[in-house]
């Protein structure tokens, strides 16, 4: 290691001096080689602090049997040299020369620049969690924020600083209400995704749950609430409902499960965008509303970091999971904000917590919260509009257009369309990236449940960004199949 | 040196009134859009600001904040060293940051070279034969390598394993995670010199044991070098052993947990790898397994076979998804920047540096506190402030008022007034100067005055007990 300091500089090597006559006097000073001092001085210096020969010292005590001989992995480099190696990485993807019609649950809308920035100051993004709450008030006053909007959009009593993303967010609601009442089946779309399911099953593997599925209507793409209301019984801990569903499909319904729930939770999984114009979770009687947060100001990133939205009533507070921001005062009564419920966590009640997590996705939640704060209720209200405006559009001019297309399901769409088209996954999937077209995702693919009176059904998603000239290309593409 | 904190009176966001600025490119759109009525909402009640205004509030709260590049960070057991800018902006490139998590293979081929070969990296450097990168932090992790060994002891019918053991000095998330994948947790004490008591553990393991999860070195930031042994005990009894791997970065290059004998482990990328940890996320929590646990693996990781990267899906006994996507991309893509460019020799003169600067500190400090279990240090030490008739928050407060981040306070749980300080290589001797002038100069304050720190931050110290008895939780 060669990390050079210079003595000299650190006074300043060359003094520049701009004087009221705006005439620049340089100063040099002069310096001798033996005025540098090295990374390497300061290591022998240390070194001899504790009466040793060489770093290798240190290690001295791990057995010869369990050292590590050599890493083959490959030399140091400059930074020039792995930004550009990045870039030669980045370049082999090709994506960005297509249309993007890719949703179901994560969604290329526009990120304002300004959410950038404020998540790349270096204070917010190179801190750690505030176990010190006298420095990291800005953090925990954005937390708090963070807390208090997400409350306020899902229009329920409290909402968690994070959870790492939707699904887990769903995997520990499903968690938590066990936690509260103990019982044991757990009620869910027969549409739900695989991926969500998945992550279901794991979070629930150390309990005595079992997951049954309720019926989604073939027609309107709604729950059936005659088979929901025949599977409730008492012994239901859980009934999951998602609004828009897998089929993309707004559904009214779920305004009516509370109704039926007897002694279980509703847990209403969530599209954050389409609460500007859809009533939140907490005005249909949601117990626990979780929700994917990337779309509210967070790029897509291939996959994270995203944001999990855990929203539930305050009556359940000590049974939930994630940090908790609390406002408190200082010892002079001024306001400041603390981590609070630190008591349900895992670093202090070990196995008895109620959830292990520990990281967050803190930054995450300040992406989300100034996107929230700069697009306003005004803002926000045209991003969904926009959108359902565009769903529209695709199916209409689709299934009016294209032979032998149509849209399976009557309800309304928010982002995601499916339509059935009159060929399968290779001839579609070959038309549409010959129309430099991605989108398009078999809907077996995705669903838990695959049905095969399903094979010709696609799923294609809109945003506030997509245009008439792409829902024109997707067509074409579509006629050509 | 003189610190101030920035102060300011900052309202909350729900207090302006400037109203929105902000432009969105939409569309005209009709005003019945079709949704149920049942389902239309009434009225939306988020806060209407300028953007500038916004703007403003998050930059003055950003100044009441402390990260690692405002100064020396030595948070135990956090790993708080210097995050590199460049990986920020490769991170920040278009075609990475804005790529779809659903896009087939073919369209992503530059992302899955990156997975690709962070996946080749972690093995290497920890010895392991494969790498999941989906779990989405060091908690994660755990949790993932519990489902990986319950599916293992399912699929090879063995499920009188319903026990993990973890010695008392291990991170609250061990006994969390195993807890929530439904294993009971059977705690062991250290031992006199702070590693495992190998008595206890004989005692412990059975053929109820499925796991034995420790981190080595420990967060005492002792290493174990009882660990073949241990080794061999915990296999003996056909139980799993299991690496936290959030003290990594002490032993990079140097040992492996594929050499000690583990079977499972897990990465905190963010510790290690020097990604940024953001106010306490995002991190990202891979793990790695020998290769009779590959089977059950969570899916997919990333394959190459013809020149080409593919989604492997192929684990036949797999426990499935643990969340969402394929992992956190954006962090993975700064983890694997970080490697790159120190390579083998850089990450490990990391490593020694970081313990090399531990051992240092300690030695300034110690003939003024205890520090327990006297030996050698790794990555980190823990010292009592007990002798010194000061409580360790008293101290640590001290510290906030020198611009400098206190230590982890009262972890681990085995140390009375504990501060647990992990330096990593991220400091000058000038500032591991400092600090330890700084930690002896608290001693000598009067326990009364040091009662009143902190002065220099915005807020004095904070009534917890008000917080948790009011839980006022929004505005």
């Amino acid at each position: 290691m060669r990390l050079i300091r210079c003595a000299v500089l650190e006074v300043s090597l060359i003094e520049i001096v701009l004087t009221p006559k705006e005439e620049v006097k340089t100063k040099i000073f002069l310096f001798r080689l033996s005025d540098f001092v090295t990374r390497q001085d300061e290591v022998d210096s240390m070194l001899d602090f504790l009466g040793l020969h060489s770093v290798d010292d240190l290690f001295a005590e791990i057995p010869a049997p369990v050292r590590k001989k050599n890493t083959k992995i490959h030399g140091k480099s400059g930074e020039y040299a792995v930004v550009k190696d990045a870039k030669s990485a980045a370049s082999i993807n090709t994506w960005n020369q297509y249309i993007n019609f890719l949703g179901s649950g994560y969604y290329d809308r526009i990120v304002p620049s300004s959410v950038d920035s404020i998540i790349s100051r270096s204070e917010f993004i190179t801190s750690y969690t505030p176990y010190q709450p006298e420095v990291s008030q800005g953090l925990l006053q954005a937390l708090f924020e963070y807390q208090s909007i997400m409350s306020d959009l899902t229009g329920m009593d409290v909402t968690n600083s994070s959870m790492y993303d939707g699904h887990t967010a769903l995997g520990e609601a499903v968690r938590m209400a066990h936690g509260v009442n103990g019982k044991s089946r757990v009620l869910v779309p027969s549409n739900i995704s695989s991926t969500k399911l998945s992550v279901i099953l794991n979070y629930t593997a150390g309990l005595n749950t079992r997951i049954e599925k309720y019926r989604i209507s073939d027609k309107t793409g709604y729950l059936d609430m005659d088979h929901l209301n025949a599977l409730v019984g008492d012994d239901v801990s859980a009934i999951v409902t998602e609004n828009p569903n897998a089929y993309g499909i707004l559904d009214p319904n779920v305004a009516s499960v509370s109704d039926i729930k007897k002694g279980a939770l509703l847990i209403s999984y969530f599209d954050p965008v389409s609460l500007a114009l859809v009533k939140p979770p907490g005005e249909f009687g949601a117990d626990i509303a979780v929700g994917e947060g990337q779309q509210l100001g967070i790029h897509l990133n291939y996959g994270g970091p995203y944001l999990g939205i855990f929203s539930f009533r305050r009556e359940h507070m000590r049974k939930s999971p994630g940090r908790l921001i609390g406002e408190t005062t200082d010892t002079n009564g001024k306001r400041a904000y603390v981590m609070t419920l630190q008591t349900r966590e895992q670093h202090i009640r070990r196995e008895r917590a109620t959830s292990n997590i520990c990281t967050n996705q803190a930054l995450m939640a300040i992406a989300a919260l100034s996107y929230l704060a700069i697009l306003g209720p005004s803002g926000l209200k045209a991003v969904a509009a926009s959108t359902m405006e565009n769903s529209r559009k695709l199916r209409n001019e689709v299934t009016s257009r294209v032979k032998n297309s149509s849209a399976p399901f009557s309800g309304t769409n928010f982002s995601d369309v499916v339509l059935t088209l009159g060929k399968g996954e290779p001839e579609v999937a070959a038309s549409l990236k010959r129309n430099m077209i991605l989108g398009g995702i078999p809907l077996n693919r995705i669903l838990s449940s695959p049905d095969p009176q399903r094979a010709h059904d696609f799923v294609f998603s809109v945003t506030e960004k997509t245009d008439n000239v792409q829902i024109e290309r997707l067509i074409s593409a579509l006629e050509a199949i | 040196m003189s610190y101030h904190q920035a102060e300011y009176d900052e309202p909350l966001l729900n207090q302006f009134r400037s109203g929105s600025t902000y432009r969105v490119d939409t569309l005209e759109h009709t005003s019945d859009l079709g949704i149920p009525q049942k389902i239309q909402r009434n009225d939306l009640n988020i806060p209407d600001i300028a953007e500038y205004d916004v703007v403003r509030h998050f930059t003055r709260l950003s100044q009441m904040n402390f990260g690692v590049d405002v100064g020396f960070y030595p948070l135990g057991s956090c790993t708080m060293k210097f995050n590199p800018k460049f990986a920020d902006q490769i991170a920040s490139f278009s075609e990475f940051r804005d790529s779809h998590p659903l896009a087939p293979e073919e369209f992503v081929q530059g992302n899955l070279r990156i997975v690709y070969e962070l996946q080749e990296y972690l093995k290497e450097l920890s010895d392991m034969d494969f790498v999941s990168v989906q779990p989405l932090a060091g908690a994660h992790g755990e949790f993932s390598g519990i489902l990986v060994a319950r599916k293992y002891f399912q699929d090879t019918n063995q499920p009188e394993r319903t026990e993990v053991v973890i010695p008392d000095s291990a991170h609250g998330t061990n006994p969390a995670s195993a807890a929530m994948g439904g294993f009971n947790v059977v705690e062991i004490p250290s031992d006199g010199d702070g590693k495992v008591n190998l008595k206890a553990l004989e005692a412990a393991l059975s053929k109820k044991t499925a796991v034995f999860m420790i981190t080595n070195p420990n967060t005492l930031g002792i290493f174990d070098d009882q660990i073949e042994k241990i080794a061999e005990m915990v296999h003996s009894v056909g139980a799993v052993l299991y690496y936290d791997g959030a003290n990594f970065n002490a032993i990079l290059g140097r040992t492996s947990p594929g050499r000690m004998g583990f079977d499972i482990v897990h990465f905190n990328l963010h510790k290690t790898f020097a990604t940024p940890h953001g106010g306490g996320g995002p991190g990202a929590g891979p793990i790695a397994v020998k290769s009779r646990f590959r089977e059950y693996l969570p899916v997919p990781i990333v394959g190459l076979k013809d020149g080409k990267f593919f989604l492997d899906y192929s684990a036949k006994k797999s426990v499935g998804r643990v969340s969402g996507t394929i992992g956190s991309f954006g962090v993975l893509l700064r983890a694997w920047s970080y490697i790159r460019y120190h390579g083998a020799d850089g990450l490990k003169e990391n490593s020694s540096f970081a313990v090399l600067n531990t051992n240092y500190l300690k030695k300034k400090v110690e003939n003024r506190f205890d520090v327990p279990f006297y030996k050698l240090k790794k990555h980190e030490f823990v010292l009592s402030t007990a002798n010194t008739g000061r409580r360790a928050t008293d101290v640590a407060k001290y510290v906030l008022d020198h611009g400098m981040h206190p230590p982890t306070v009262y972890f681990p749980m085995l140390v009375h007034e504990s501060m647990m300080i992990e330096p990593t290589e991220s400091v000058s001797r000038q500032d591991l100067d400092r600090y330890a002038d700084v930690l002896i100069s608290a001693v000598d304050e009067s326990p009364e005055r040091l009662k009143e720190r902190p002065l220099n931050t915005p807020v004095t110290r904070i009534d917890e007990v008000k917080a948790a008895r009011d839980l006022k939780v929004r505005w």
